[in-house]
């Protein structure tokens, strides 16, 4: 049992580091690989504000979401909007570019030295035997409280609603007089918040080392395709079910397979279920069928 | 600076660069497969040729001791079957999909490389990999034999792949890419030829792995981190997706470009610098081609003359679809 609670903290990063990836396949139509390093600046980023400067964690990690999410409004308008009309494949291949340039300035900036954030952890409380420390509760409340505040804002105001017309046929959201472009930026805003504030959650927990963007892309690709990239329920089950798997499996099988887990649920998805766990057009075709 | 040894290995880093970057153009350029999978393939490939060599003295489980010129090929095959044990699933899969699982069984690759530490001494590596004729020339003089070692592999690996560029084969892949209905149509099996494509490709890389542990010298699973895919493909994106001197070209280019700046004197307390200076270019020159010249140095026109297609990559990306949903 212990083991799923680490996996529901672990389930529930991903699913902000994923929710804010596919949010941007959704409506920019391309798989952002630098998008985990942005979890990775994150990370750093909230290490040096909270270990150097001696600042609240809850303000350095206010500072480092926000800030980072104005960066990648800037560096989407920068690196992607030039290049947007050739296409999805041209879009993957800069945000290839774009994470080598990002990791190279994130080894520049913060040495290879692994960081950790000093004593955040708090009190260990049990329930019926098992243990979970404060921060660990903390995480859990704030990842479903900003994906609930997301759903909420999608949901409920002219914004999100621009933003879903755009995900669902964004020609025709332009002819309509949607605003697109104030649509794109706040789409970036949300994405790169939400890849911070993963990172800065992932260094809570372990250590802040410059190859976490690396280990993490795949990760989050795994949970994005197990969600289908389409529905945000399907991105929280798709980010639980792989943490829970992947903490779960350390019972049975080395730790060090841990990564592998996650991969072969990835692989075996893509070719058993290359739609997702909850997708739409499946349920259509079973309906059709 | 004026070191030749020094130029010797930037030369020689560059030949192995450009050899890779033309088999994945034959995979990725004319059979518009997107493979980020080099990393998986080349790890194969080296891990094969180095336990098929290995001496008792390294204590690992399985070490048969053979020969150099027995083991190359032998890891050139193993390699080709890796490729098809990826390819049958992932084949099924379309674009961005086949691209993600690729890169999936590279990095599953890389990790039982670290698992499996019995047979390939996981995260302590190999050192000290056995090289040809190392008995005959020593020291700095050897660099001049892996120069030539390198130069002989993309020579042939040129020539093969121009002749799967010109041949009917090589024609049916790329009419096949620019659009399977007509292929299909024509009664091509394209799914049979892209799957043997991408056990070719394989085998390519296979074959080139051993020359890149001959350069490298020692093996550890850090070395097939996916940033070597990302380097072959810049290789082949600066160069030009789709032509043979392209790969070529852009291998150059990159390997110049970013050993050359090896060369600056930094200050110790600047290291990090140095250290993030590579991938920062690999970055950037990706950037820049793909938003001024997306279609390379050379483009897929120029190397197959006028009566080629334009590459129909950037402007036109599927050209395909459109066609066969309003059909059905």
């Amino acid at each position: 049992m212990q083991n799923v609670v680490f996996g529901i903290v672990t389930g529930s990063i991903l699913a902000v580091a994923t929710l804010g990836f596919a949010l941007v396949r959704q409506t920019e139509n391309f798989l952002n690989i630098a998008h985990a390093q942005m979890m990775a600046l994150g990370a750093f980023v909230g290490v040096v504000l909270v270990d150097t400067y001696g600042m609240n964690i809850f303000a350095a990690g206010a500072i480092t979401v926000v800030g980072l999410g104005a960066l990648g409004v800037v560096l989407a308008a920068v690196f992607f909007a030039p290049v947007r009309h050739q296409g999805g494949t041209v879009l993957l291949f800069t945000s290839i570019g774009l994470a080598l340039m990002m990791y190279a300035a994130i080894l520049a900036l913060f040495g290879t030295q692994a960081r950790f954030y000093p004593d955040v952890s708090g009190s260990l409380h049990r329930i019926g035997g098992i243990g979970i420390a404060t921060n660990e509760l903390v995480i859990i409340g704030l990842a479903f409280g900003s994906i609930a505040a997301l759903q909420l804002f999608l949901n409920s105001t002219g914004l999100g609603r621009a933003i879903r017309s755009v995900a669902s046929n964004d020609d025709l959201a332009r002819v309509r007089g949607v605003p697109v472009r104030t649509v794109s930026h706040t789409i970036w805003f949300i994405s790169s918040a939400f890849g911070a504030m993963a990172g800065v959650m992932l260094g809570v927990l372990g250590s802040v080392n410059t190859e976490i963007g690396w280990h993490n892309i795949l990760i989050v690709l795994a949970a994005a395709v197990l969600g289908g990239l389409r529905s945000i329920t399907g991105v929280i089950l798709a980010g639980l079910l792989l943490g829970i798997m992947m903490d779960v499996s350390a019972l049975f099988i080395p730790t060090a397979y841990r990564p592998v887990v996650a991969f072969g649920v990835l692989v075996a998805v893509l070719i058993l279920r290359p739609e997702g766990i909850l997708s739409i057009q499946r349920r259509k075709d079973a309906v059709a069928a | 600076m004026t070191n030749p040894i020094f130029w010797v290995g930037v030369l020689t880093l560059a030949l192995i660069y450009a050899s890779l970057a033309m088999a994945l153009n034959v995979e990725s350029g004319w059979g518009g497969m997107w493979d980020l999978g080099i990393a998986g393939l080349l790890a194969s490939g080296s891990y094969c040729y180095v336990i098929l060599t290995a001496g008792p003295d390294l204590d690992m489980r399985f070490a048969p001791g053979l020969s150099m010129w027995v083991a190359w090929p032998l890891a050139a095959l193993f390699t080709g079957l890796v490729a098809f044990a990826i390819g049958a699933p992932a084949l099924r899969l379309r674009r961005e999909y086949f691209l993600i699982t690729t890169l999936a069984f590279a990095e599953i690759i890389r990790q039982l490389v670290v698992i499996q530490a019995d047979f390939t001494r996981g995260t302590v590596g190999i050192p000290n990999i056995n090289r040809p004729f190392d008995s005959f020339v020593s020291g700095r003089e050897y660099n001049y034999v892996l120069l030539a070692i390198a130069a002989a592999a993309a020579a042939v690996m040129y020539l093969v792949t121009r002749q799967i560029g010109v041949s009917p084969f090589g024609r049916t892949l790329r009419a096949a890419r620019d659009n399977e209905a007509v292929a299909l149509a024509l009664g091509k099996r394209v799914n049979r030829m892209r799957i043997q494509t991408f056990v070719l490709a394989g085998v390519l890389i296979g074959a080139t792995a051993p020359v890149y542990l001959f350069y490298i010298r020692a093996i550890s699973p850090q070395l097939f981190a996916p940033g070597i895919t990302f380097t072959v493909w810049t290789a082949l994106v600066i160069g030009g997706i789709g032509s043979i001197r392209g790969g070529l070209a852009g291998a150059f280019v990159l390997i110049v470009f970013t050993e050359a700046v090896g060369l600056i004197e930094v200050d110790p307390a600047h290291i990090n610098i140095l250290v993030a200076i590579e991938p920062f270019l690999v970055g950037l020159l990706l950037v820049l081609v793909l938003r001024f010249r997306p279609d390379g140095l050379f483009s897929e026109r120029t190397a197959f003359g006028a009566g080629g297609r334009s590459n129909s990559r950037a402007r036109d990306p599927r050209p395909a679809e459109p066609a066969a949903t309003s059909g059905g």
